[in-house]
């Protein structure tokens, strides 16, 4: 494992008006790994992963990706020149725009300058779909029209199709079906194995277990501890999540 | 946060559902294709009634009286697909042409005339688009808002005059022909083109559809949502302004009682019917046009047919109405949460 984490978090603090909701977060990612993020509701991920992405501006701490500073205060675009790419909970998508439309949404191809390149758009969105086995239909398709699993498809096909090292994924199996969480899961193994930094957050522990490397738990706004996923039980992970295990006052494990 | 994913789900990824859409529907989800159906009615009644109807010269005039809502309406789509509104365009209609048509009457070059009408239309267009993104002020109530104040500036500035006479090279922008097709129209058609191309051809385009479809994706995915308000704010304002002086031009005066009110609900209606949904991302410029088109023809198949005006608003009425229920039905389609 590299010795730079590819993005990592220091003391960052958060606060909406009188509610804390963030008011110490640590975390570190390497390329090569998935790293799950997991917390009861309320215990922050969300908060964290729209701080990282600038949705939110954090108050306070430092946000380091490949151990360069970024700045507190910046757009979504800004984090991903930086190098990350975003599946939000609610997927981001244009439900009244097609799939190859999506998938370019923010990096529209163009010709000569001003003509949209929609046979460029729609080749490269097929290629991508292909490329993770996924199968939505024609991908001029609206949005609106596909299920909820094909939408997480075409979420996460659009996050991987920016190629970019860092890949942040918000609950992308809640709702989801066995059969397409296996899919998800899938998909995570082969962007750890293309050498990626997967950092997911999600409820669902079995699935976590299944396919991250280590584990950060986060409680009421900070971090209980990181472990490393063949090293943990679910029980521990557990009680360090209701709080029944206290935080750690080190916490660089692995 | 919202979520549009939904609770429980089954999902046979090779069939897909949306691949099995019928063509049928789909056309008949098109709100040109009603539109079509409703202006061939009209036009068959009225040429019952009276052949004349079908005459090449009323069927150039339907086209003429349509071009000045067309124009607006080119900018008020855009607007409305971005998830915003403007009731004030009919009052930036007003302003930018007397101020326009004011230079011009006291010798300022046409060119530089006409040029200062758009930039009325414009600074009117970031007025409103600074009252709706930093006041927080919905966009319907601000915009009905700088409605009132360019509309009671206008009687101020000219003193409640109309401003003539007008140079006769300006009236020839909107009286003459070429290739026996009234300038007016021609206006209308490159607007038109240039619009739909905008729409449907440019990334400003689907940024525009992104934003009014779904706001916080378009914000998720790194798009620059304020500054595509802003421009769609003044794009409003400035076809105002090119309608404000394409109709003075046609009239040959800068006219303080036109435009107003009943041009910004014509404008607005004309969209809606025209299947832009209010609700935003969802619309077409062809649609628009039709729109623009099918309120000419009612209300020329009316004089035409010699039947009383207030059928006219009943009509348009009942249409406005069908127009926005079918629009209700297309984002049930795309909007369901599966």
């Amino acid at each position: 494992m590299s010795t730079t984490p590819a993005l990592e978090l220091r003391a960052v603090r958060k606060s909406f008006g009188p509610v804390a909701a963030l008011s110490h977060v640590d975390f570190a990612a390497y390329p090569g790994e998935v790293h799950a993020i997991v917390g009861d509701n309320g215990a922050g991920k969300s908060t964290m992963i729209k701080i990282v992405t600038g949705i939110h501006r954090g108050d306070g701490g430092a946000i380091l990706v490949n151990g360069e500073e970024m700045e507190l205060r910046h757009d979504a675009s800004q984090s991903q020149d930086r190098g990350i790419a975003v599946v939000y909970q609610d997927l981001a998508l244009v439900e009244c725009l097609d799939i190859s439309t999506n998938m370019a949404l923010g990096n529209l191809p163009y010709r000569w300058g001003v003509f949209l390149d929609r046979k460029r758009m729609d080749a490269e969105a097929a290629a991508a779909l292909k490329d993770l086995n996924a199968r939505v239909g024609d991908v001029r398709t609206p949005v609106g029209l596909l299920s909820g699993g094909q939408r997480q498809v075409v979420a996460i096909a659009r996050a991987v199709r920016m190629n970019k090292p860092i890949i942040l994924l918000d609950e992308p199996t809640a709702a989801l079906g066995v059969q397409e969480s296996a899919y998800v899961g899938r998909t995570l193994d082969r962007l750890r194995a293309d050498g990626k930094a997967v950092i997911c957050i999600s409820h669902d522990l079995e699935f976590v277990f299944k396919h991250s490397d280590r584990i950060t738990v986060l409680r009421l706004g900070k971090t209980v501890g990181t472990r490393t996923t063949a090293d943990v039980s679910r029980d521990e992970i557990i009680s360090m999540i209701t709080g029944a295990t206290p935080a750690d006052t080190l916490q660089e494990a692995s | 946060m919202t979520t549009t994913a939904p609770a429980e789900r089954t999902v046979h990824p090779e069939k897909s559902e949306a691949s099995r859409t019928p063509i049928l529907r789909t056309i008949l989800l098109r709100q040109e294709t009603w539109l079509l159906a409703v202006v061939v009615l009209i036009a068959v009644v009225a040429s019952i009634r009276n052949p004349n109807f079908m005459n090449p010269d009323n069927l150039v005039e339907i086209l003429r009286g349509s071009v000045i809502y067309f124009i607006m309406g080119c900018g008020a789509a855009l607007l409305v697909i971005g998830g915003g509104l403007d009731f004030s365009v009919g009052a930036i209609f007003t302003i930018s042409a007397l101020v326009g048509t004011s230079l011009i009457s006291q010798g300022v070059p046409i060119i530089l005339g006409i040029l200062a009408a758009l930039a009325v239309g414009a600074l009117a267009g970031v007025v409103n688009h600074l009252i709706v993104t930093y006041w927080h002020v919905p966009p319907i109530i601000a915009t009905l808002g700088t409605f009132f104040i360019a509309l009671g500036l206008s009687a101020l500035i000219t003193g409640g005059n109309d401003v003539v006479p007008l140079p006769a090279d300006f009236m020839k922008l909107g009286q003459g022909s070429v290739l026996f097709i009234p300038n007016v129209i021609w206006y209308g058609l490159i607007i038109g083109a240039l619009f739909y191309f905008v729409l449907e051809r440019t990334r400003f385009g689907i940024n525009v559809r992104a934003v009014g479809g779904n706001r916080q994706a378009a914000v998720g995915n790194g798009l620059r949502v304020v500054r595509i308000d802003l421009v769609l704010y003044i794009l409003a304002g400035v076809t105002a302004a090119i309608a404000g002086m394409i109709y003075s031009a046609r009239v040959g005066a800068g006219q303080v009682e036109a435009g107003g009110s009943s041009v910004t609900l014509v404008v607005v209606t004309g969209v809606l019917i025209g299947g832009v949904s209010l609700l935003g991302g969802l619309g077409s410029i062809t649609g628009v046009a039709v729109g623009a088109v099918l309120l000419s023809v009612i209300d020329n198949a009316l004089i035409v047919a010699q039947i009383p005006p207030q059928y006219n608003n009943v009509v348009v009425g009942a249409i406005l109405v069908g127009a926005v229920a079918v629009d209700h039905l297309r984002r049930k389609q795309l909007y369901k949460p599966r």
